[in-house]
Formats: structure tokens, C-alpha cells, sequence
């Protein structure tokens, strides 16, 4: 491995100019840069653009405006924040100094290197952590806003223009903050300490894919004021095509996320594979690592589709194209194939991850060695391979091709498996274990319950004619959530709890993180076993008001809500407090064996003095048996 | 295992917390099973035909299916609850074994949870056939249903040039439903008969179902389709063979 102290030192003299300029760019001079681009993009297409009168499939050129300003604000902003620096120098032919590599891995800058294009992995995955939480907020206050309106008969306060618009936003959102939620803060932080690395593979693409999404950020946001995503986040063309301008948000949204996640996913991926320590085979590799890879390189065929979906929905829009019109031979049909060909792998992004954080700190709190580590990754493999052959579960009930029913009910049956395996290796581990009862391992046993609700009712729901009863009503949205948030949140609020020593050097409030647990898990499963309910009576999804019959159930899942509410602030005045003044950590407070422990508080710039080399699994608790 | 073998390790059941785990898999087999069955069946309603009946008997067999294993996981997590549990800031001893596989365990779960999965693919398979099979009736009536931003217009194909906005069906005869849509993407749900299919626009899509008891039951659309999709619903009536000849008369048709 190549470090910065290998690289000759350039003579100061040569760079001290050119350092000045990548000195001065950080998240304020990205934010203006994008503002002036956006604005610049938008005049200038206002002014070369023709102005459509000839009565085509485009009813005006907002769309093209509003997706050009889009892309005038990305190329803007990326400039501003300094992600152009270095493809920029190489195109004049020499590489950044040493001084300008110690600089971009944030050396000696204190608080400011969090605001700049820093390469050091940890920043990263702090600017990850932050970034997922402030997402996490956005759409938890959308979600807040929906079960607030669904909270009694007949409708709400909210007209149904602004309540589809925040059930699509709400969706979008969290489905991006979840999909980052472990790979994002702990892939980043964590992963290259634990194999050992001193940091990931391609440090500057590590920064890319961070700042892409913040760049991302904004254009969702800016979706609210152009009238909203009231299409749900699936965004289904032909209905997306009437959507308002914000609807270009959404799509050049995904777009840039699409590129951040395959930029990550390349570069993790790279990293575990060529940077793993010495003698860390991959027998001896720890299991969270597994699941990193996993979900990350899942996102690599996967997101492609993602891209490639949002581009021809924008011809669509904007230069008049037919891709999903049947006026013009094409087909709202492709559309949902290739939403979900990326649809299906993402919820196994998300999971993934979580549940190997879990299994990563079972045997921590357990003293005893993971059981069954090779069924383990068997189960992890097994659903990956799986999960990119089952998408048109999604599409049983749209009548694209009922002869593929039958096929896609096997396959997606046959995950049902491998996530067995995830099972028995969480539940073999915490049996004749020595329990030690933290928030992270309470984390598990409500992952286990959580996921077991959130894989019964799949099954139910993979089954076709069970379907054609169940598809499209609530009972699938609550399906969703205790996979996706009863299972993967639950093992990304764990995963906090338990780096957060590494990360921030404090422990996490004890009292707070029960409290919060409590609060969220008690009220998570109030909440959507009402859904269940409603969904089973025949709620369907995505509805502002509803019939009479479905009041009791709305109003539980209301409460239920607003107890994940409190528990969350909780949780959030947690991380807030014990970040600033939470009690000093020790360099190992759970005495766990992986590496990321033994490295000191604050970990060092480049993580390890001399790189350790392994010579067993991080497993090996338990009295050895005489 | 040899006789020397089994003198040295006694049975695994044996053991106290194996004991306890085995009876409270009984107990939460049991209730797991009864408590979620009930309630999502009850939760369903009423059914109004054989369709919906079989989604209701499915969920209620997969669920007892499943109560086993989810009663064995509930199970073994609350043995190892209910043994000491430690607090604290520092560890609690190393369990007293290194224990890091056992093939035994993991090839009896992988079996199982096999036999589990393929019980599941087989029997919807088997329903899966019967319900594509009965598109293909020639003794089925037709129905058009066409949805548009948000209604939902029946055509009575075989009854001449009958439209109606409310969906009236006589009982016990087979029906074939030829589902499209005039803009956005729409989904017909009979919500007590369990059948829903998209309505796309440009294409026609089929499902079919034989209404068994008369009444009125809800059509709601199932898939966000803009502004009022929440109030894109509308009422079907099952009526006797005799009301429906009556009604088709009544709106101009031939019965």
C-alpha cells in the first residue's frame, strides 16, 4: 500500500500558489459556485432554448429549465467544494504535492476539515454520519406530517396536491438516508480501521461520493417549492410525466445519488479487496465487512438501472421522447422493470449491512464466537445472488407478463433461505452466551422480532395470489417499514450506539440510548401492526383520507408514530449531548477483538503507526474448553 | 454417536435451559400461531368469493407454518433472557465454551426452512394455476373496465352497450375483467373478492373471479394515480342472476 510519506516531497516554493486556491474552497464556496451556476444555466437555456409552440408531448420548457439549473448547480457546486482540483491538474499533467494530499486528508485543520473536499476516511464518514442524520430528520418530520393528516376519519388538514407530495418526498428521502444510513457513517469510519487499511482505496472518490450527495440534497429539497414528487417515491411514468418541476428534482436527485453510490460502491468494494492487513484472509475477515461489500457491490449493478431510469423519464419530460408513453410506443411497463431490477437489490442494500453490523457485535456481548461464521456469509452471498433476480415481485399485479408470475414467485421464495441463515447465526450466537445487556444488544433481539414480522408477511406477499389480495395496501407499506426501519434502522441505531466511542471519542449516553430504544421500538411496533390492520381490511396505499372503517387502526398507528417521535428526539439529544460533553471513551470500551479497538481516541490521521498483521479471526472469546 | 461417546455428553435435551427452551416452543408455537392468525383473518372481513377465501385459508396455513420457527426463535431468545443478563460498564466473564459452528444445527434449519420454502412455492403455485386457468372460461361473462383520473366505467360487453359507473355482477357466474385506462396508471381492486389488477394505459390487462355472495363490496383504486386517487372508489353489487337480467334490461342492454 502506497502512503502519503512515501511520495517525494515537492520543493514548497512550487505549490505555495496553487495551495492558496484549494485552501479557500470549502461547503460555502460550493454552495455559491452551485447557486451561480444554477442561475447562469438558467438563463443561458432560457435564452438559446426555442420556445415550444408546435403542440408536441412537452406542454412548456420549464422542465428543460429546471433540469439544466440543476446541472448548472452540480457543476457549480462540485467546482466550489473542489472535486475538479484534481482531475483539473492531472489534464495539465502532474499530480498534487504531498503538501496538497496531507491538506486534503484534512491535516491540522481542526473543525474546518469537516466543511472541505477531505479525503481522511474518518471525516468522511463523520460528514456521512451528520449528513444521514439531518436526511433522517427531514423525512421523519414528513412522516410526522402524514400520520398527523391520517390521524382521523375523512381526511385531514392537508389538501391531497400537498399530501401526495409529501408522501413521495417522505418516501425518496428516507429510502436515500437508509441506503447510506451503515454504509455511509460506519463503511466509511469504521471499515478501513477494522482491515486494517490506513484508508480507503481511492481517497478523493471517497470524498466525491460524499459531496455528490450533499449536492444531491438540495435539488429533493428544492422539489417542495416546485410544486413536490406527488407520485410516491416509485415516481411510476405516465403519472410522473404530468407531475409538476419538482418532479425534475426527484430525478436529478436519484441521478446524482445513482453516482454516488456506484463511485462508493467502486471504491469499497477496491478497498476490502486489495487493502485488507496482512494475514487477514478471508476466513479471518470480520463479518461486518462482509456485509459492507455486499450491500455496496449490490449497489453496483443495481444503481445503473436506477440512473438510466431517471435519464429517459427526463427526455421524457424535456425533449419529448416516448420511452414510457404508449401515445409514442413506449411503455409505463419499462419504466417499472427498470425501477425495480433496482428497486429489489436496494432493499437488500439497506438490510444487509445492518443485520452484519448486528452480527459484528453479537459476539462482543455475548463473550462467546460468532456461531456458524461460513453460514453466515453463505446467507449474506445467498441473498445478493437472489436478490437480483426478483424484482418483478413488485410488478405481480400489473399484468406485464403473468406467465412470469410463477418464476419470480420461486425465486423470491428462495430468499426466504439465506435469510433464514442470518437468523440462525444471530440467534446461535446470543444462545449460551454470556449476556451483556447494552442498547446495541437489546438491538438485536428487537431486530429478530422486528424481522421476523417484517419476513413472515413477505412471504405472504410473495406468494401471487396472496398479492392480488394484499398488493398496493397498506399492509405492504407496513411490510416495508419492519423490514427496512424495524430491522435495518434498528441495526444502524445499534451500530451508533456502539462506534460512536471510536468516532467521537465519547460514550453514548447510557440512560438516553435505553430510553430512546424504548420509546422507538415500543412505538414502532404499535404503530405498524395498526398498519397491518388497515392494510389487511383493505386500506390501500398513498391515500390522504379513507373510509370510517379504518379509523381505529389509523388512529394507533398515529400514536404509535408519535412514540418513534419522542423516542428519536431522544435518541438525537443523545448524540448531541454525549458528542459534547459525553464522558471520555476508553480505547476499547466494549473489549471487542476486531482492529477498528485498537487504535487510540482520536484515531490518528493515517489510523495505524505500523500496520498490524492478523493471526486469527476477531472472534476468539470463550474459555478455551480444557 | 458411540456408546462411550453418549456416556460422556449426556442427551442435549437434557440439559435445563434446552428443557425450558422446548417448552416455551410449545407454548409460543401456540400462541404466535393462534393470537396472528385469528387477527389477520378477522382483520380480512368477509369474503365474497372463493378467491378471497383461498388468500384468507393461505394466510392462516403459512402463518401456522411459520409459528414453529418464529416460536423457536422466540424461544431460545427468551431462554437466554431469562439467564443471568449483565449491566455494566465492563464485561461479564467469557462464556464457558469457544463453541463456533454445529453442522448438526445449521443442516436441520437449512432442511427445514428448504421443505418450509418449497411447501410455500408448490401450494401457490397450485392456486397460482387455478386462478390464471379460470381467465381462459369460456363460460365467463366480460366485463371492460376502464379507469381515468378518478373514475372507474364498466362495459358490459356481452349485454350489448351497457356503461355503468357502480359495477354490477350476478352471483355465482365466472367473470373476466378486461382492465385499461384512459391516462395514468390505475389498479381495479375488489377488495372483498381479492383480485386487483393494473389498468395501464394503451394496453388491456385481464384478471377474473366468480362473485359468491350477493351484496355490496368496494372497489377502490390501488395504485396512486394523482390528485384524488384517495377518492377514485366506487361500490360493486352482486345481485341474483334474475336483479342483473332486470337491471341490464332497465339500462337498455340484452340480458
Amino acid at each position: 500500500m502506497t502512503t502519503m510519506m512515501d511520495r517525494p516531497a515537492s520543493t514548497p516554493g512550487h505549490s505555495a500558489p496553487k495551495k492558496a486556491l484549494i485552501e479557500r474552497l470549502n461547503i460555502f464556496t460550493a454552495f455559491g459556485l452551485g447557486i451561480i451556476g444554477a442561475i447562469v444555466f438558467w438563463y443561458l437555456a432560457k435564452a438559446i432554448l426555442p420556445a415550444n409552440t408546435d403542440g408536441s408531448y412537452i406542454k412548456s420548457n420549464r422542465d428543460q429549465y429546471v433540469l439544466l439549473a440543476m446541472i448548472g448547480w452540480l457543476i457549480g457546486f462540485m467546482t466550489g467544494i473542489g472535486a475538479l482540483v484534481g482531475p483539473f491538474r492531472w489534464l495539465l499533467g502532474k499530480d498534487l504535492s504531498h503538501e496538497e494530499n496531507l491538506f486534503y486528508a484534512g491535516k491540522d485543520q481542526g473543525v474546518k476539515r469537516y466543511f472541505r473536499y477531505t479525503t481522511d476516511h474518518k471525516v468522511v464518514g463523520i460528514q456521512y454520519l451528520v449528513t444521514t442524520m439531518v436526511v433522517f430528520f427531514v423525512g421523519g418530520v414528513l412522516a410526522m406530517l402524514i400520520r398527523t393528516n391520517l390521524g382521523h376519519a375523512g381526511g385531514g388538514w392537508l389538501q391531497p396536491q400537498t399530501y401526495n407530495a409529501i408522501v413521495g418526498m417522505h418516501g425518496i428521502i428516507m429510502i436515500v438516508a437508509t441506503i447510506i444510513m451503515v454504509t455511509g457513517p460506519f463503511g466509511n469510519f469504521i471499515m478501513p480501521i477494522m482491515i486494517g487499511a490506513r484508508d480507503m482505496a481511492f481517497p478523493r472518490l471517497n470524498a466525491l461520493s460524499l459531496w455528490l450527495i450533499i449536492a444531491a440534497i438540495p435539488c429533493i429539497l428544492s422539489s417542495i417549492f416546485l410544486g413536490g414528487i406527488p407520485t410516491g417515491w416509485v415516481a411510476y411514468n405516465p403519472l410522473a410525466s404530468q407531475g409538476p418541476p419538482g418532479q425534475d428534482g426527484y430525478i436529478m436527485f436519484i441521478c446524482i445519488f445513482a453516482l454516488s453510490t456506484m463511485v462508493a460502491g467502486a471504491n469499497i468494494t477496491t478497498t476490502v479487496i486489495k487493502m485488507r492487513a496482512k494475514g487477514m484472509t478471508w476466513n479471518r475477515t470480520p463479518i461486518f465487512i462482509y456485509g459492507v461489500v455486499a450491500s455496496v457491490a449490490l449497489a453496483l449493478p443495481a444503481f445503473p438501472f436506477f440512473f438510466l431510469s431517471q435519464v429517459l423519464s427526463a427526455m421524457d419530460r424535456a425533449t419529448g421522447s416516448t420511452f414510457y408513453d404508449t401515445r409514442g410506443g413506449g411503455s409505463g411497463w419499462l419504466y417499472e422493470n427498470l425501477f425495480w431490477i433496482m428497486g429489489h437489490p436496494e432493499v437488500y442494500v439497506i438490510l444487509i449491512p445492518a443485520v452484519a453490523a448486528l452480527m459484528e457485535m453479537a459476539p462482543v456481548f455475548t463473550r462467546r464466537p460468532l456461531f456458524s461464521f461460513n453460514m453466515a456469509i453463505m446467507g449474506i452471498a445467498g441473498i445478493s445472488g437472489l436478490s437480483v433476480l426478483v424484482w418483478a415481485h413488485h410488478m405481480y399485479t400489473t399484468g406485464w407478463a403473468p406467465l412470469l408470475n410463477g418464476p419470480f414467485m420461486l425465486t423470491t421464495e428462495l430468499i426466504s433461505i439465506p435469510t433464514g441463515l442470518l437468523f440462525l447465526v444471530l440467534i446461535g450466537t446470543l444462545w449460551r452466551g454470556r449476556l451483556w445487556m447494552t442498547m446495541p444488544t437489546a438491538s438485536i433481539y428487537a431486530l429478530l422480532w422486528n424481522f421476523m414480522i417484517g419476513g413472515v408477511t413477505g412471504i405472504y406477499l410473495s406468494d401471487v395470489p396472496i398479492d392480488g389480495a394484499l398488493h398496493g395496501s397498506m399492509f405492504v407499506t407496513a411490510h416495508f417499514h419492519y423490514t427496512l426501519m424495524g430491522a435495518g434502522l434498528t441495526g444502524a441505531i445499534a451500530s451508533l450506539v456502539y462506534w460512536f466511542p471510536k468516532m467521537t471519542g465519547r460514550m453514548f449516553d447510557k440512560t438516553l440510548s435505553w430510553i430512546g430504544f424504548w420509546f422507538v421500538q415500543i412505538g414502532f411496533n404499535i404503530a405498524f401492526i395498526g398498519m397491518f390492520l388497515v392494510g389487511l381490511a383493505g386500506q390501500p396505499r398513498r391515500v390522504g383520507s379513507y373510509a370510517a372503517l379504518f379509523d381505529r387502526g389509523n388512529m394507533i398507528t398515529t400514536g404509535g408514530a408519535y412514540l418513534i417521535m419522542s423516542g428519536m428526539l431522544v435518541l438525537l439529544y443523545g448524540v448531541i449531548s454525549s458528542w459534547t460533553h459525553g464522558a471520555k471513551a476508553p480505547m476499547n470500551p466494549w473489549f471487542a477483538k476486531t482492529l477498528e479497538w485498537s487504535v487510540p481516541n482520536p484515531v490518528p490521521l493515517e489510523n495505524f503507526d505500523v500496520l498490524p498483521v492478523v493471526t486469527s479471526d476477531a472472534y476468539g472469546y470463550g474459555k478455551a474448553q480444557s | 454417536m458411540s456408546d462411550l461417546e453418549t456416556q460422556k455428553r449426556p442427551s442435549v435435551f437434557a440439559r435445563k435451559d434446552v428443557k425450558q427452551t422446548v417448552y416455551l416452543w410449545v407454548i409460543f408455537t401456540a400462541i404466535i400461531g393462534y393470537v396472528s392468525a385469528t387477527v389477520q383473518a378477522r382483520s380480512m372481513g368477509a369474503s365474497a368469493s372463493e378467491t378471497m377465501s383461498t388468500t384468507i385459508h393461505m394466510i392462516r396455513v403459512f402463518t401456522w407454518v411459520v409459528a414453529p420457527v418464529a416460536g423457536l426463535i422466540a424461544a431460545m431468545a427468551a431462554t437466554t433472557l431469562i439467564a443471568k443478563m449483565h449491566f455494566g460498564d465492563t464485561p461479564p466473564d467469557e462464556a464457558d465454551h469457544q463453541i463456533r459452528n454445529s453442522p448438526r444445527a445449521t443442516s436441520t434449519w437449512l432442511i427445514v426452512s428448504s421443505l418450509l420454502c418449497l411447501f410455500a412455492v408448490v401450494w401457490g403455485t397450485i392456486v397460482l394455476q387455478r386462478d390464471n386457468a379460470a381467465i381462459l372460461d369460456p363460460a365467463a361473462m366480460n366485463v371492460n373496465v376502464t379507469g381515468q383520473q378518478w373514475v372507474w366505467n364498466f362495459d358490459y360487453v356481452d349485454n350489448g352497450t351497457v356503461r355503468s359507473a357502480d359495477l354490477y355482477l350476478p352471483v355465482n357466474k365466472p367473470v373476466v375483467f378486461h382492465v385499461t385506462s384512459k391516462d395514468v396508471i390505475h389498479s381495479f381492486w375488489i377488495v372483498q373478492m381479492g383480485i386487483k389488477i393494473d389498468a395501464n394505459p394503451g394496453y388491456v390487462t385481464e384478471t377474473s373471479v366468480t362473485p359468491n355472495k350477493i351484496g355490496i363490496f368496494d372497489i377502490r383504486c390501488a395504485e396512486l394515480c394523482g390528485l384524488y386517487h384517495a377518492f377514485m372508489q366506487t361500490k360493486v353489487h352482486v345481485v341474483s342472476q334474475a336483479d342483473y337480467a332486470a337491471w341490464i334490461k332497465s339500462q337498455g342492454g340484452q340480458a
